[in-house]
């Protein structure tokens, strides 16, 4: 079997496997985590899109997700515009927004786009917080309804339970992480990659670069919108607790844990970053600690993360055995 | 009104005092190794941790519980800067940055775990407040102004006068020259590192007697750090001073007279426009 079709085949098995989970995981518990690292997926697809495929890190991944969660919620609860409206709605405003932000930044390279880019979630946090009369504060806006339900050819789809959220936010994270492939292998794709590399050579060919780093940020801050919305919406309860710099911290690490730059890497890291702190609360008091640890460790010896270690490691695998591609 | 703003200024001075020595360790190791070390907030809460057992437990007075939290401090720079950054110092800037995030984590939960989860106030013997012209000036506020030039003035000793420190400056310059002039790279970093926490040990310290300590303090202190290092030039170190009193100020200036819910918002919108005009910095070089 060739290297392509094996990929097929690895691919349509994740598909299977994906389709049918909720039928054979019954354990609710880890029927919720999927679904949140569903949304994680959508999300870190959005992160690595500025910071693995551009290089250029933005802190303000979860700071986006506030903004698309809000509008989002805001929408349905106080104008009673249906869910799958706003839905569509949350990503479109989340980029104009990304829009007015990231002209400034993106003057700014390296270290100050990073610390740049973590005022802006800084700011927006606090804006959560403190704007009361329209976010609620800490205390938040309860009852966020769910999306309506769908009936296709007299079959009903719930989204209700867990199940129909499952089914949409796998289509969610397929979606997002399609465009990213759409967008990675066209020729804006490589332009981000050349900007990457070299900018100053990229700019000297005569890419205009400050267009497509906005692109990509732009592209990257509606990914994180979406993933607010469905947030949001999922959890039924909605305060800007999950919307802080700490937040966006963790969507950076899963792109680096999965893989920066890959497109599996992502939704690896995605649920790395979503089942790891939730396996190592066994050891409550020493979560944080163990955390900050594995990612110390883990940056250390494997520095371009984990899907690329899974790949040279079959590589070589096969190298062993004489099996010759 | 003229009073209110002096006033406004004068606490902003303080603020910004504590500001300014978070960046200048924030802004020695940027200079030299070139890492974001964004677990230096953390560190200085560790150090206001200490500085608070040693004045409760021990019955030391402020400073000399400090200077010893400095030492500790200086200890704990040496084991993070051998331990996590030095493995990484060839790869690429965004793994240092990563390992930040995890000793950021670490240094908070272990405080989490030593420390308790509890706010803590460091209880300093300067209570007085003098009346100067209607204007109320709090002794603490002085010393803490005070305390940070003296440290300000040991740091421009050390580099500009010092052995130790035309090494260190021949580093930032150009590492691979420094090398082959037969500079200790390893050393220089060692000494950076424990000097800047030592210094941030400090900073900690004083937030604990001005303000007060909890858990999360910690990553708010490198964030504005950070702003103070982009509002002044990244690596300058005069930058750094500047940096942190225009932070400072401005921030209660604008709790004062705009919001002080927003403050953090105004501080933030001044580096941001900052920027707009000069992405270098104040006193940054293109």
């Amino acid at each position: 079997m060739n290297n392509r079709s094996l990929r097929f085949v690895g691919i349509g098995a994740l598909i299977v496997a994906a389709l049918f989970l909720p039928m054979v995981v019954t354990v609710p518990y880890f029927l919720q985590l999927t679904i949140l690292a569903l949304i994680w997926v959508v999300l870190a697809q959005g992160q690595n899109l500025i910071q693995g495929i551009t290089g250029y890190v933005s802190i303000a991944q979860a700071g986006f997700m506030g903004v698309g969660a809000y509008c989002s919620t805001l929408l349905s609860v106080k104008l009673g515009w249906s869910v799958w409206l706003t839905l569509g709605v949350a990503p479109v405003f989340t980029a104009i927004f990304a829009v007015l932000v990231g002209y400034p930044s993106l003057r700014v390279k390296g270290h100050y786009f990073a610390i740049v880019t973590l005022a802006y979630n800084m700011v927006i946090y606090i804006v959560l917080l403190t704007f009361t009369a329209l976010t609620g504060g800490e205390a938040g806006i309860g009852s966020v309804p769910r999306p309506p339900d769908i009936s296709v050819g007299g079959m009903v789809l719930s989204f209700g339970s867990r199940t129909g959220y499952y089914y949409l936010v796998l289509g969610a994270a397929t979606f997002s992480t399609l465009i990213c492939a759409l967008i990675l292998r066209s020729r804006v794709g490589r332009i981000l990659v050349s900007i990457r590399q070299n900018e100053t050579l990229a700019e000297a060919m005569g890419v205009s670069a400050w267009r497509y780093k906005l692109f990509a940020f732009v592209m990257s801050a509606s990914l994180a919108g979406l993933a607010g919305a469905l947030y949001a919406h999922f959890i039924g309860f909605l305060n800007p607790d999950p919307f802080g710099v700490d937040q966006s911290l963790n969507a950076i690490l899963a792109v680096i844990l999965g893989g920066s730059g890959t497109l599996s890497g992502p939704v690896v890291g995605a649920f790395a970053v979503v089942f790891l702190p939730e396996y190592l609360r066994v050891a409550e008091t020493y979560r944080l600690v163990m955390y900050g640890l594995v990612l110390v460790v883990a940056t250390i010896f494997m520095p371009r993360g984990l899907v690329p270690l899974v790949m040279q490691g079959t590589q070589s695998l096969r190298r062993v055995f004489g099996n010759k591609r | 009104m003229f009073v209110e703003i002096v006033q406004q200024m004068l606490n902003g001075l303080a603020i910004g005092s504590v500001y300014t020595l978070i960046a200048l360790g924030l802004t020695v190791v940027f200079g030299i190794l070139g890492i974001a070390h964004f677990a230096h907030g953390s560190v200085a809460m560790s150090g206001g941790y200490l500085t608070f057992l040693f004045t409760e437990r021990l019955g030391l007075s402020f400073f000399p519980a400090m200077a010893l939290a400095m030492l500790a401090g200086a200890v704990l720079g040496l084991l993070i800067e051998r331990l996590a950054y030095r493995p990484v110092r060839d790869a690429p800037h965004i793994n240092a940055f990563i390992i930040a995030l995890g000793l950021t984590m670490m240094i908070e939960g272990g405080n989490l775990l030593v420390f308790g989860a509890d706010q803590i106030v460091i209880q300093t013997p300067y209570r007085g407040v003098f009346n100067i012209a209607g204007v109320a000036v709090a002794e603490l506020r002085l010393q803490v102004i005070l305390t940070t030039g003296v440290l300000i003035g040991i740091i421009a000793y050390l580099i500009s006068r010092t052995k130790t420190g035309k090494s260190i400056r021949a580093v930032a310059q150009n590492r691979p020259a420094a090398v082959l002039m037969g500079v200790n790279v390893n050393q220089v970093s060692a000494v950076v590192f424990s000097v800047s926490s030592a210094l941030g040990v400090a900073a900690g310290a004083l937030v604990g007697a001005l303000l007060a300590i909890a858990p999360g303090v910690g990553e708010g202190l490198a964030v504005k750090g950070f702003a103070v290092l982009i509002l002044g030039g990244l690596g300058s170190i005069p930058g750094a001073i500047v940096g942190g009193l225009v932070l400072g100020i401005s921030e209660s200036l604008a709790a004062g007279f705009i919001s002080s819910a927003y403050k953090d918002v105004i501080a933030f919108l001044v580096m941001i426009f900052v920027l707009l005009f000069r992405p270098e910095g104040l006193l940054g070089k293109r």
